[in-house]
């Protein structure tokens, strides 16, 4: 597993949402300065062109605006906000008419502190890794987005609402099938 | 990208977005915040402007039809906004259900509206078979329509307004049935998925 956890969770400032019951929400605000590099990278792993990216990205802010009032301390936010995302994703890909286009490279992925020789590796790296991502069959492809965004194994099954040895397996399938597509790629 | 490790993959996806991303990203999610507040304040501005004028008609004309009409539209702004909450709250809980139960209510939601529009594009050829028939009512009572320019003025309009309805509800149970075709598809790519984890 990635070992990467929660490293967004925030403070709370002032003025926050009212949660379904246990304790107060961040602001939307807030909330989208820690989690919006996230929701952005869901968006890119379901939606190539740029114009319905941005669309996409709309949305799942606009769900996750409606959806907070909902939002109960029994998970982190960032499992809340993740399966929010996701699950406006896959709504959003079945009402396009065209399948997702694959090859597309995201703008301005590159990390500001790299060096133009190390930033042109990394952003073909990540160009590869979020084609290779978008080509996954849906149940594949969403455990792999979530391995990559650091949550673990426990998180996931709940998210996806399943067991633990049926996401070892999908987990499995989804590592070889994506081994494969990157290899392809090389 | 030899090396298939997943750790690092990871890195190399949560890679920092650029500022200027950053900034864009922050400003979208600004104005979409902007613009759900904006319709919750004027959702709730309607309801009240509705309310407040039902109430002056029936204040300055205090009669038993004044009375009923009113309680009538008091009625079905009250339904029709108990309606559109559970709407709400049924897309709200698969926001943040399952995907698996998300698709399983939004194949069942199409399948719905499928049905009622398929049923409304049968349901034009007797409605215009009544139309036809009404229009020879009046047509034989010289006095319901005043002049022939108007009565073609009346048919005309009749008639590209029923067109355009039928164009559109071609085109959507086709753009429908694609989706459901697609949701469909998914859901037998998780079921699938589900039972291959279970053997």
């Amino acid at each position: 597993m990635t070992g990467v956890v929660d490293v967004q969770q925030s403070a709370v400032p002032a003025a926050p949402h009212r949660g379904n019951g246990n304790g107060p929400v961040p602001p939307f605000e807030r909330i989208v300065a820690d989690y919006g590099p996230l929701i952005s990278r869901i968006a890119m792993s379901y939606e190539a062109d740029p114009s319905l990216r941005e669309d996409l990205t709309q949305q799942i802010f606009l769900a996750v605006w409606q959806a907070l009032p909902s939002f109960r301390s029994d998970s982190s936010l960032k499992t809340f906000i993740a399966r929010v995302a996701q699950n406006r994703s896959i709504s959003f890909v079945t009402k396009q008419v065209r399948q997702p286009r694959l090859a597309e490279l995201p703008e301005k992925l590159e990390a500001d502190t790299l060096n133009p020789e190390e930033s042109a590796i990394e952003v073909n790296e990540r160009e590869l890794l979020l084609e290779a991502t978008r080509r996954l069959p849906l149940p594949q492809r969403q455990v792999i987005i979530l391995v990559l965004e650091g949550f673990d194994y426990s998180e996931i099954a709940e998210m996806l609402d399943i067991a633990p040895n049926a996401l070892a397996l999908r987990l499995s399938r989804a590592k070889a099938a994506l081994k494969s597509m990157l290899e392809q790629r090389q | 990208m030899t090396d298939f490790d997943l750790d690092r993959l990871g890195d190399v996806w949560r890679q920092q977005l650029d500022p200027a991303e950053m900034e864009r990203l922050q400003r979208t999610a600004a104005a979409v915040g902007r613009r759900a507040r904006w319709a919750q304040i004027l959702d709730i501005l309607a309801g009240a402007a509705a309310s407040v004028v039902v109430i002056f008609l029936v204040w300055t004309n205090p009669h038993f039809e004044t009375f009923l009409l009113g309680g009538a539209a008091i009625l079905v702004l009250l339904v029709s906004n108990v309606r559109l909450r559970k709407l709400r709250q049924v897309e709200l809980r698969s926001l943040t259900g399952s995907t698996e139960d998300m698709l399983e209510q939004s194949i069942n939601r199409l399948e719905t509206t499928l049905k009622y529009k398929r049923f409304s594009l049968i349901a034009i050829g007797p409605a215009l078979v009544v139309g036809f028939l009404l229009a020879w009512a009046a047509g034989a009572n010289p006095g319901v329509l005043v002049a022939p320019a108007l009565r073609l003025v009346w048919r005309g309009t009749t008639f590209a307004v029923l067109a355009g309805v039928v164009v559109y509800l071609v085109f959507a149970i086709r753009r429908e049935r694609r989706e459901l075709q697609r949701l469909r598809a998914m859901r037998e790519s998780y079921r699938l998925e589900g039972e291959s984890s279970a053997s």
